[in-house]
């Protein structure tokens, strides 16, 4: 009998045991995805906001602008983060799946910055030059007041926003079959880095270890190199936003998470890390 | 002297041990040289050796460098045509579903069936120059649903040109089925746009920055309509409706012109509003030597066969994207004007003899008949609407309301529905022409000509207003996979007038089962579909 009680008890510790963890409410988890040019950025945000906020989990991946709204569109994302605005195709998939335009957050600056190698000794180049540089019709540095050598160009994979951006923005036409494409801004600055006859572009957060080149609208203009004033008095010529979207208005955490990356302390990172700050 | 003795034991002793150490050094020089010797050669076998072994080295980095370059090659071709590949694009969808319908003339009532399966193959060889061909793999029945080049300008990317086979300029036409959120269409729209797609040329403006559209179009015009083409059979002295449907080939010299304009606000963090218009305008072969007005009323007549009839319209639509705990999205469109049914005039002539003796006279009759069969064209005023109510419930669920008009008549009141025809001049004319030869006996010929004429239009089943309800709920699995249950309620309008034994005098027969049934439209006729459907998406 006494034995029997027992049992009984321990099946209703046990019970109430697995019942309260199964109802027991567990950390929300917010997922990040989308643009690499972002990453390093969201990552700053994420292990800072966890730090101060015990409890939250964030997650957060890359893949590039093109791969984080596919990501919102299809569900397997709260936050996605885009180095470029969302098109209207995408926000069409987005209306069609979730009655809903989006809602898009700018939470950063950015100047798409121009690398050079150390060693190169051009200084400055105008968007027509860029532009004909990355579109292969300009091949060799001569022409550009460089050593006799072939141009190496060094860009982003199409799913990348930034790849976007300065497909939209700067060649405006179709790329150079040669240009080799590489994940990520960082994997472009270590591919010019070690080529002394590379050019790369990407995010002015990982320029280390290369030259910046200065970048001037035409020729008559002055050449500016990426920096938080030339990009804050929009003197610099390739400046872009950077976006996080989702699918409806934050609620809940999702909300507190991104008033905090808009706050003060969230833009103090931005600037930490390499950006520019919206506000 | 014993110094000299000193001296010569010490050289002695001297010469002794530099005779020992000679002979040291002569036993290490015969020790050591030979080893010396054998080592060097050792070594110089060794170097021989290494030197075979590097040259080995070479030979072996040499061929893996030759095998890397012809991999290197092969994975350069690789890519190449991996490269072209990629500008393939393969996406579709398949719907399977079950439907119960709740029709009296509905056989069988419930079924299975495969609502769409379309395989879209979109090949981009250079960038802004689109080729899209979809076909619908139906069982039994595989039909082309788009097929067209689009051409984008490149410079201010404003500008798209389309030609082929592809969706009017419609919202609800060119809003998917894929992602509709009820299983078909308005009834307005299947109406004035049957099967969605026409073959026609595009012109498409999209400021990349600006939330403009305009679209341009013109169409054959002919796609998705039925014409009728009676045949007049001689074995069964009948009249057979032949069918064609316009598909690929034009009906006429008409060619149709459409446009449309839509507009996108931004209504801050609420969402946003989506307003525009579409127009037609065109004309139909009237295919008929008459042509009537909407309320039955005789507009022309004769010459008529090759002139056009109108297909004159205007819409108005607004969607709004309301962010109320989630998407929340209520879409519509007010349609109305002029859209014309081509009629048909076809004729037979045919001739039968006979020989009849009476007393002296022989008469020989000859009968020559033709048979006339026109249907008259009719241009009929119409209007029609549809709102839907959409809300999304967390990231899988969402339902939605629909209803939608459709009035094909909007001079016809419900009770002139079955009353209002043409006035049809129903005539059989016989004219006889009689010739007598000779006394005995006497020789009568009767040529006998006869043209019977049938002519019938009359108010009816395709003159009735509806209005739809439909209710669907649809579960979205994964990105590729839902789920929808869907209840369509369709509510015809009561029409006609009602004789003393309560029938009313708009009716269509119907057998099913071999039983005979009536449908009679002075009551709402029960025509409720259950849909639940499948669909997978790639």
């Amino acid at each position: 009998m006494k034995n029997s009680k027992k049992i009984w008890g321990m099946m209703v510790i046990i019970m109430i045991t697995i019942f309260g963890a199964a109802f027991m409410p567990a950390p929300k988890k917010i997922t990040v995805k989308g643009s690499d040019t972002m990453v390093i950025l969201a990552q700053k945000w994420a292990e800072v906001y966890m730090k101060s906020h015990p409890g939250s989990v964030i997650q957060v991946t890359g893949g590039g602008s093109g791969t984080g709204i596919s990501a919102l569109i299809n569900g397997s994302t709260d936050i996605c983060n885009s180095s470029r605005p969302m098109k209207q195709s995408e926000m069409n998939k987005l209306k069609d799946r979730y009655a809903s335009l989006g809602i898009e957050i700018p939470c950063a600056k950015d100047g798409i910055t121009i690398f050079l190698n150390e060693s190169n000794p051009v200084k400055e180049l105008t968007i027509k030059q860029l532009s004909n540089i990355f579109s292969g019709k300009t091949r060799n540095w001569k022409e550009l007041g460089g050593p006799d050598q072939d141009i190496k160009l060094y860009g982003r994979e199409n799913s990348s926003g930034t790849y976007v951006f300065f497909k939209d923005n700067v060649v405006k036409t179709d790329y150079a079959a040669s240009c080799q494409t590489l994940p990520g801004t960082a994997a472009v600055v270590n591919a010019v880095s070690k080529d002394k006859y590379g050019i790369g572009y990407g995010g002015a957060a990982y320029a280390a270890g290369v030259k910046h080149c200065a970048v001037k609208k035409d020729d008559k203009s002055t050449a500016y190199v990426a920096n938080a004033e030339t990009v804050k008095k929009g003197q610099y010529p390739i400046t872009r936003y950077l976006y996080m979207y989702l699918r409806n208005r934050p609620t809940g955490d999702t909300k507190t998470y991104i008033d905090w990356i808009l706050s003060p302390e969230g833009q103090k990172l931005v600037t930490e890390i390499g950006y520019f700050p919206v506000k | 002297m014993a110094r000299r003795m000193v001296k010569y034991l010490c050289c002695e002793i001297i010469k002794k041990l530099k005779m020992k150490k000679i002979t040291h050094f002569l036993l290490f020089l015969g020790i050591i040289l030979p080893l010396l010797v054998l080592s060097t050669n050792l070594k110089a076998q060794q170097i021989d050796d290494l030197k075979k072994e590097q040259d080995t080295i070479n030979e072996n980095v040499g061929n893996l460098r030759d095998k890397i370059t012809g991999i290197e090659e092969r994975i350069a071709t690789a890519e190449g045509d991996l490269a072209k590949l990629t500008k393939i694009k393969l996406s579709g969808y398949i719907q399977a579903q079950w439907q119960h319908l709740e029709a009296s003339n509905a056989y069988p009532a419930n079924l299975f069936m495969i609502r769409r399966a379309r395989i879209k193959f979109t090949y981009e060889p250079v960038q802004g120059v689109v080729f899209v061909l979809q076909p619908d793999f139906q069982p039994g029945n595989i039909t082309i649903k788009d097929a067209f080049a689009q051409v984008n300008e490149p410079w201010l990317k404003t500008f798209s040109l389309w030609a082929g086979k592809f969706n009017r300029p419609n919202y609800e036409v060119e809003y998917s089925s894929s992602s509709r959120e009820v299983p078909e269409r308005s009834r307005v729209i299947r109406a004035i746009y049957p099967d969605e797609r026409a073959i026609g040329a595009k012109l498409e403006i999209a400021p990349p920055n600006v939330p403009l559209k305009v679209q341009l179009a013109i169409f054959n015009g002919n796609d998705g309509i039925s014409i009728n083409n009676p045949v007049y059979n001689y074995g069964t002295g009948k009249w057979d409706n032949v069918t064609s449907v316009g598909q690929n080939t034009d009906f006429d010299n008409y060619k149709d012109l459409m446009g449309r304009v839509t507009y996108a606000f931004k209504l801050g963090k609420i969402g946003g509003l989506t307003i525009g218009a579409h127009g037609y305008y065109g004309q139909i072969k009237a295919n008929s030597k008459d042509v009537l007005n909407s309320d039955y009323t005789y507009d022309k007549s004769l010459e008529n066969v090759g002139k056009g009839v109108k297909k004159n319209w205007v819409g108005f639509e607004a969607q709004l994207y309301f962010d109320f705990l989630g998407g929340l999205a209520l879409k519509g469109e007010y349609i109305f004007g002029v859209n014309s049914t081509p009629g048909y005039s076809g004729s037979a002539k045919f001739t039968s003899s006979s020989t009849s003796l009476k007393n002296d006279t022989l008469t020989l009759t000859t009968l020559t008949t033709t048979s006339v069969n026109n249907a008259p064209a009719i241009s009929r005023n119409f209007n029609g609407y549809y709102v839907y109510l959409v809300k999304n419930i967390g990231k899988r669920n969402q339902i939605a309301v629909r209803y939608d008009y459709y009035n094909p008549n909007t001079k016809l009141s419900a009770d002139q529905i079955g009353t209002a025809k043409w006035d049809a001049k129903v005539a059989d004319v016989t004219k006889d022409s009689k010739t007598m030869e000779g006394s005995d006996p006497v020789v009568v010929t009767n040529n006998q000509s006869k043209t019977v004429t049938v002519n019938k239009l009359s108010s009816g089943v395709n003159d009735i207003p509806y209005g739809t309800w439909t209710l669907g709920y649809t579960y979205f699995f994964d990105d590729n996979i839902k789920f929808m249950l869907a209840y369509e309620i369709p509510m015809n309008k009561k029409v006609g007038t009602v004789d003393a034994n309560g029938n009313g005098n708009v009716t269509s027969s119907y057998t099913v089962n071999g039983d005979p049934g009536v449908y009679d439209y002075s009551n709402v006729l029960k025509q409720n579909t259950l849909t639940f459907r499948i669909q997978v998406k790639f």
